[in-house]
């Protein structure tokens, strides 16, 4: 085969490919959110001090929270089969350096013993939700659990890998503050975005986190508190992210593409008309 | 021929390493699907403007070529011609902006919903009869600790289901357990959501690992129970081959 054909072939494949992938644009987007609520939390990009002690901030309005359906925790005794909280709104802001997470739930009476946690996985080793619990074929990680309960009135920053291995950390870098009003609890978790520590969850700007969440209903029924432990409402994993700060670089690219696509066209077409002038 | 080709090569190198290590230095990288976009332009400029004779490459392109010339062409054909030379680089300038736009959308999941059951568990039988005795038992069983979040109905919408990613399976739709052998549900309900290799992402799954609890026999009995209340029955061996 002479140099021409094996150049004819090869031109005629890259066209293929090219256009194959530029046809791309053309595939479908995946599917939207469900019925069941969001899929993830977004931190959004604010400047200035981010409302890390304030369940009420005026900043808190201007979000469109994400909505979690939460299950009562069914499986490990002891079970409870029914729950107070039902679902939850999660909204989020970070500048860069801190982050703030807003869960805002339903319950009717404000009791010491209510309690919240946020719950994240850590690193680049996957872990299952309940706790780290131990996975049989997959060698599993670290979850970070962030808990706030009414009555300690501050959060405790703390780690697990598997059952009963649930402890506070040494370093307590997380604040929690909680306001109930009207049936309704405005929990806020606040942290540095980054911290160093190889058991905490580090958030950066355009990267997704795995998240899930948990809540107790501290009511007293009977002499009793009616949640507590293993009796909670749950979620499993969502998705969170903190948006990254714009990027004007997308232009320059699109610019750079079209001057190829163009520069490609300008060729061919000279080239094409040489032959038939020639 | 030797010249071209080089040059080619050369170009194709400089192209290379421009878009892959050069343009970093400044902004952000691009996703390696555009660098070969790009690199495939050029290739195919190149060859166009260093390899080909204008002769061979009308043969080549035999219409496409005179259509894109525009030799003798006017009204409609002449439009589209047009059209064609505008839309192909809004085209790639469209590719690269979906391709580099920051996404909302969190990375896609691809599932394996039904990955292959370790050897252990392969072609196993229920060692129990099919007596309505223990067709009852197993549904109490499950009423007792499926229900809640595979439902009383077997259509995954018990009311500890919401709240989890992915869902609990809908034994009534005929994707779910009509597909398996009872020796994949064994596996499935003894070894849970963690007994998952890899692919089928284990870390996500509420499905309990039931061995800490329930006996086999119940577990053997429970999908007797379920396959009965759903209405389904167990794919067997036959089938499989
Ligand atoms: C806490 C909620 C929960 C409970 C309780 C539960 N399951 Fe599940 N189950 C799930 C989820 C979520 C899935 C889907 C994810 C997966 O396949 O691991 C699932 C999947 C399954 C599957 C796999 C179906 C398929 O098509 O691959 C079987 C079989 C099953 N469950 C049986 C049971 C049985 C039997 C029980 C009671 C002994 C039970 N489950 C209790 C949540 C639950």
């Amino acid at each position: 085969m002479g140099y021409k054909k094996i150049f004819s072939v090869a031109l005629g494949l890259t066209l293929m490919v090219t256009g194959v992938e530029v046809s791309g644009v053309f595939a479908s987007d995946p599917p939207p959110e469900g019925e069941t609520g969001s899929v993830a939390v977004r931190l959004f990009l604010t400047e200035g001090a981010v409302p890390a002690n304030d369940p009420n901030a005026a900043v808190w309005n201007t979000i469109e929270p994400a909505e979690f359906k939460l299950a009562p925790q069914v499986h490990w005794p002891d079970r409870i089969q029914e729950v107070t909280v039902k679902s939850v709104k999660v909204r989020g802001v970070h500048n860069g350096e801190d982050m703030a997470i807003l869960l805002e739930y339903a319950d009717p009476s404000e009791d010491a013993a209510d309690a919240a946690a946020v719950e994240f996985m850590v690193g680049d080793k996957m872990a299952h939700f309940a706790h780290g619990q131990e996975m049989l074929q997959v060698e599993g990680g670290d979850v970070n659990i962030w808990y706030w309960k009414k009555e300690h009135g501050k959060a405790t920053n703390m780690t697990a890998r598997g059952f009963k291995t649930l402890r506070p950390q040494e370093s307590q870098n997380v604040s929690a503050t909680g306001a109930w009003q009207d049936g309704t609890w405005r929990v806020v978790f606040s942290r540095p975005l980054r911290t160093g520590e190889d058991l905490d969850v580090q958030v950066t700007p355009g990267e997704w986190r795995n998240v899930a969440f948990a809540f107790w209903d501290g009511e007293i029924v009977d002499g009793d508190v009616k949640e507590k432990g293993s009796q909670k409402a749950i979620s499993s994993w969502w998705y969170l992210r903190a948006e990254p700060p714009p990027d004007n670089s997308i232009y320059g690219y699109v610019v750079l593409g079209i001057v190829l696509a163009a520069g490609f066209e300008f060729f061919l077409v000279r080239k094409i008309r040489r032959g038939n002038e020639s | 021929m030797k010249g071209p080709l080089a040059k080619t090569a050369i170009l194709l190198v400089g192209m290379y390493v421009f878009l892959k290590f050069i343009l970093p230095l400044f902004t952000a990288p691009l996703p390696a699907s555009l660098i070969f976009l790009y690199l495939a332009l050029t290739f195919a400029s190149a060859m166009i403007f260093y390899t080909m004779s204008g002769g061979s490459l009308d043969e080549f392109m035999g219409p496409v070529g005179r259509f894109l010339t525009g030799s003798g062409q006017a009204g409609v054909a002449g439009t589209a011609r047009v059209l064609v030379f505008v839309l192909f680089p809004l085209l790639v300038g469209w590719q690269t902006y979906t391709k580099l736009a920051p996404s909302d959308l969190p990375p896609a999941e691809n599932r394996t919903i039904h990955p292959a059951p370790p050897g252990e568990f392969v072609g196993l039988a229920n060692p129990y009869p099919r007596t309505p005795e223990n067709i009852m038992m197993g549904k109490g069983l499950y009423a007792a600790f499926c229900s809640p979040c595979h439902g009383a109905n077997f259509d995954g919408k018990g009311p500890a289901a919401v709240g989890f990613n992915p869902p609990p399976a809908n034994f009534s739709d005929p994707g779910t357990i009509a597909q398996l052998q009872e020796s994949y549900l064994f596996w499935r309900i003894k070894k849970g959501g963690v007994g998952l290799p890899v692919e089928a992402m284990p870390w996500k799954s509420a499905m309990p690992r039931w061995e800490v609890e329930l006996p086999d026999e119940w577990i053997w009995k429970i999908i007797m129970g379920e396959y009965d209340g759903a209405g389904q029955s167990p794919r067997t061996w036959e089938e499989e081959e």
